[in-house]
């Protein structure tokens, strides 16, 4: 039936300034990944990472101090555990609590991009519901928010190493593009967690786990030296070994990069990310099904 | 696609998988276990599959609003939420011309510990605004939400009605080409209420298009001239709105109440409600001041002592007109068990010319705990002057006098004494 009932109105909206079609279709293909979907709607991306920023330290009293006092605590336990009994020896001269404050930094803003990312689909269900928006944007915002924290730890540090009487040198501006590639890891491995976890609720509680083995399996608390050279190879496959080595250098100056390392790491998260891009759209469609 | 074409579905249909919505596999280790046996006893269990939506073709102009009815589970909110791509459908397409707003819950997206202010900004970008937008109807927002002085308040701390006024405030402002809204007018106050009604006209005059679901055939027939009726899925009517409402109150006719959850309390049940003239003839079709004779046929395994058989009638736009009840009626009934039926003989019906449903609830002693709800047979009654749009719900006859100007009141004040006090 396609009788009208209402006059045409439309000489009466002049106000009309966009015609965009949509197409609403089954999803097809498997590289159709609207990342220019994603684009149109950065001004929501922005307004996520604001609000993940504005809540975090909400009501806690002692506020944005937390952004300080966790990265100093966990530099305190390491120093005191490995530093002091464990006496793991630290390249060069560097102290250890900025041997290890220069590898907490980064890792503890690729740890808490990965938490919230793998989590984020199912914590934000009630908008993935109800509200149409590109679904990535939530594991983009989840590596994005942390940023802030990150930045305020690498101020302590810079103030730390003053206090121990060293200057940072030009090396310093390679924590930008360092904490890129750790943001792209954590946003990689989200892309296929978050997905996951949507079906199945465990990934939750193997967050945790993975993070704290991850850990483990890079050089936060130790030295890469103590790996045996033969397994070196294998270590290297973890990309965050390459971003925290580079970190310990871009912050202290001292050693040389291991850019094979790096270089492995960066191919394996690019095909990390593209793989994930296409798992995640694939599964988006039935987001709102499942959650 | 013709120029003021805006929405057009073409068979679109979406399934769903029982086994992944009912039973779906929330754990690991569940779906282990069934790869499992699905491995060892190669007999995985047929999987059902319904379509919450099938074969749905339409097309929707430019400046219309469209009404979406049918009963619970009928497909309504799985249409919106494919219009406004929150799921894919699994076959068939539509095509959207403009910008597209949809309000499927409002308030969806407010963050409880973030004030007021901050959520304004955060939900208007959450329903698709720019954020340079809702800064420049910041102003407009906060004034037509009523809760100025409460914005830079956390959230948590407002009531539900101050939840609802800022994000119906935020989404009404979102200016659409074409909206879209699943019952969310049915929140709030009455006055607020108002607001949104007029706020959607007010959309319209615009030429905004609006797609509008809701249980409230009330509002239906003030906004919307067209209706797309669904049942189980898929679109069987669609046209003029007092021919879809009826179509609608026919597949409603005693079926339990929407708002009525059958519990192990519910031992009884309606098995037939009948309409009669006051001389016992069957009739549909009443004339105005007519008495009513009404027949509740039930079945009651357990006995229900001294129940309470409540009669409410209710116009077919569902205006509730008036309520019968026995034991406000003082007619006690001390126990019902078995089959049985029970009369009431109203008094000449004073209800307007129109459409109105019966709906039967049986309480347990007196007005406790609900045994039975069901909805009945409708009638009309017929006038061919009193009718709804231009008298109201009913019809009384007062007493009229025509004098000269008012007493004055400066007058004798002995005059202006009522009768009958000292």
């Amino acid at each position: 039936m396609t009788t009208t009932f209402r006059p045409q109105t439309a000489a009466a909206s002049p106000r009309r300034t966009s015609e965009r079609v949509t197409h609403i279709r089954p999803s097809r293909g498997w590289f159709d990944l609207q990342l220019d979907e994603a684009w149109r709607y950065r001004g929501l991306l922005a307004t996520l990472v604001q609000r993940d920023i504005q809540v975090l330290y909400k009501q806690a009293f002692l506020g944005a101090a937390w952004a300080i006092i966790q990265p100093v605590l966990a530099v305190i336990i390491f120093t005191v555990v490995f530093g002091v009994l464990m006496k793991v020896p630290t390249p060069g001269s560097i102290p250890y609590p900025i041997f290890a404050f220069a590898a907490v930094l980064p890792w503890d803003y690729f740890a808490e991009g990965l938490r919230r990312g793998a989590n984020g689909l199912v914590n934000e269900g009630d908008i993935v519901r109800k509200v149409f928006f590109p679904r990535m944007l939530i594991p983009l915002s989840g590596a994005i928010a942390p940023l802030l924290d990150f930045a305020i730890g690498l101020g302590v540090l810079l103030i730390l190493m003053l206090a121990y009487g060293l200057a940072p040198s030009w090396h310093i501006v390679a924590v930008i593009p360092l904490a890129l590639v750790a943001g792209l890891l954590a946003l990689a491995v989200s892309l296929w967690l978050g997905p996951i976890n949507v079906r199945y609720r465990d990934v939750k509680h193997t967050v945790p786990f993975i993070i704290q083995i991850w850990m483990y399996a890079s050089p936060v608390v130790y030295p890469l030296e103590i790996v045996p050279e033969q397994w070196r190879w294998l270590y290297a496959l973890n990309p965050m070994v390459g971003v925290i080595e580079g970190f310990r250098w871009a912050v202290t100056g001292q050693g040389v990069p291991d850019l094979t390392a790096m270089g492995v790491g960066l191919v394996l998260i690019v095909v990390l990310l593209l793989g994930g891009l296409v798992f995640f759209r694939k599964n988006e469609h039935s987001f709102a099904d499942l959650i | 696609m013709t120029d003021d074409v805006v929405i057009r579905a073409e068979s679109l249909g979406k399934r769903y998988r029982l086994g992944a919505q009912g039973k779906r596999h929330n754990s690991l280790r569940d779906a282990l276990a069934s790869a499992v046996s699905g491995v060892t006893l190669r007999a995985q269990k047929p999987k059902g599959e319904f379509w919450a939506l099938r074969n749905a073709s339409f097309e929707i102009k430019r400046g219309e609003n469209v009404g979406i009815i049918g009963l619970n589970g009928a497909g309504k909110s799985t249409l919106l939420k494919t219009l406004s791509r929150i799921v894919t459908p699994t076959e068939g397409e539509a095509t959207i011309k403009g910008r597209l707003g949809a309000l499927l819950e409002v308030g969806t997206g407010f963050h409880r510990e973030l004030t007021g202010r901050e959520n304004i900004f955060l939900y208007g970008s959450i329903l698709g605004m720019e954020r340079g937008e809702v800064a420049a109807k910041f102003e407009r927002i906060a004034e037509f939400s009523e809760i100025e002085k409460f914005l830079d308040t956390p959230v948590k701390h407002y009531s539900s009605g101050m939840y609802v006024r800022l994000a119906f405030a935020v989404a009404a402002h979102l200016d659409p080409d074409i909206l879209l809204l699943d019952e969310v007018l049915a929140v709030g106050d009455f006055l607020f209420q108002k607001k949104c009604l007029d706020f959607a006209r007010s959309l319209e005059q615009r030429g905004s298009t609006i797609l509008f679901v809701s249980h409230n055939m009330f509002s239906i027939k003030t906004m919307c001239p067209r209706v797309i009726y669904l049942r189980k899925g898929e679109v069987v009517f669609d046209g003029p709105t007092d021919e879809g409402l009826g179509l609608y109150e026919r597949d409603s006719k005693l079926s339990t109440l929407r708002w009525f959850q059958p519990t192990e309390m519910s031992t009884a049940e309606i098995t037939n409600v009948e309409l009669f003239s006051e001389d016992g003839r069957p009739k549909t079709v009443f004339d105005f001041g007519e008495r009513l004779r009404i027949r509740i046929s039930y079945r009651a395994p357990k006995a229900v002592a001294a129940p309470n058989f409540l009669c409410t009638i209710r116009r077919l736009d569902d205006v509730f007109c008036c309520n019968f009840s026995s034991a406000a009626d003082g007619a006690l009934i001390e126990s019902i068990e078995g089959e049985g039926s029970v009369e009431i003989l109203t008094q000449g019906l004073r209800l307007v010319s129109d459409q109105y449903r019966v709906e039967i609830v049986i309480r347990q002693q007196g007005f406790e705990s609900i045994v039975a709800a069901q909805t009945g047979p409708s009638f009309h009654v017929r006038h061919e002057l009193f009718n709804a749009e231009v008298f109201g719900v009913f019809h009384e006859r007062a007493q009229w006098s025509h004098g000269g100007p008012p007493p004055d009141p400066r007058a004798d004040p002995e005059k202006r004494k009522v009768p009958g006090t000292v």
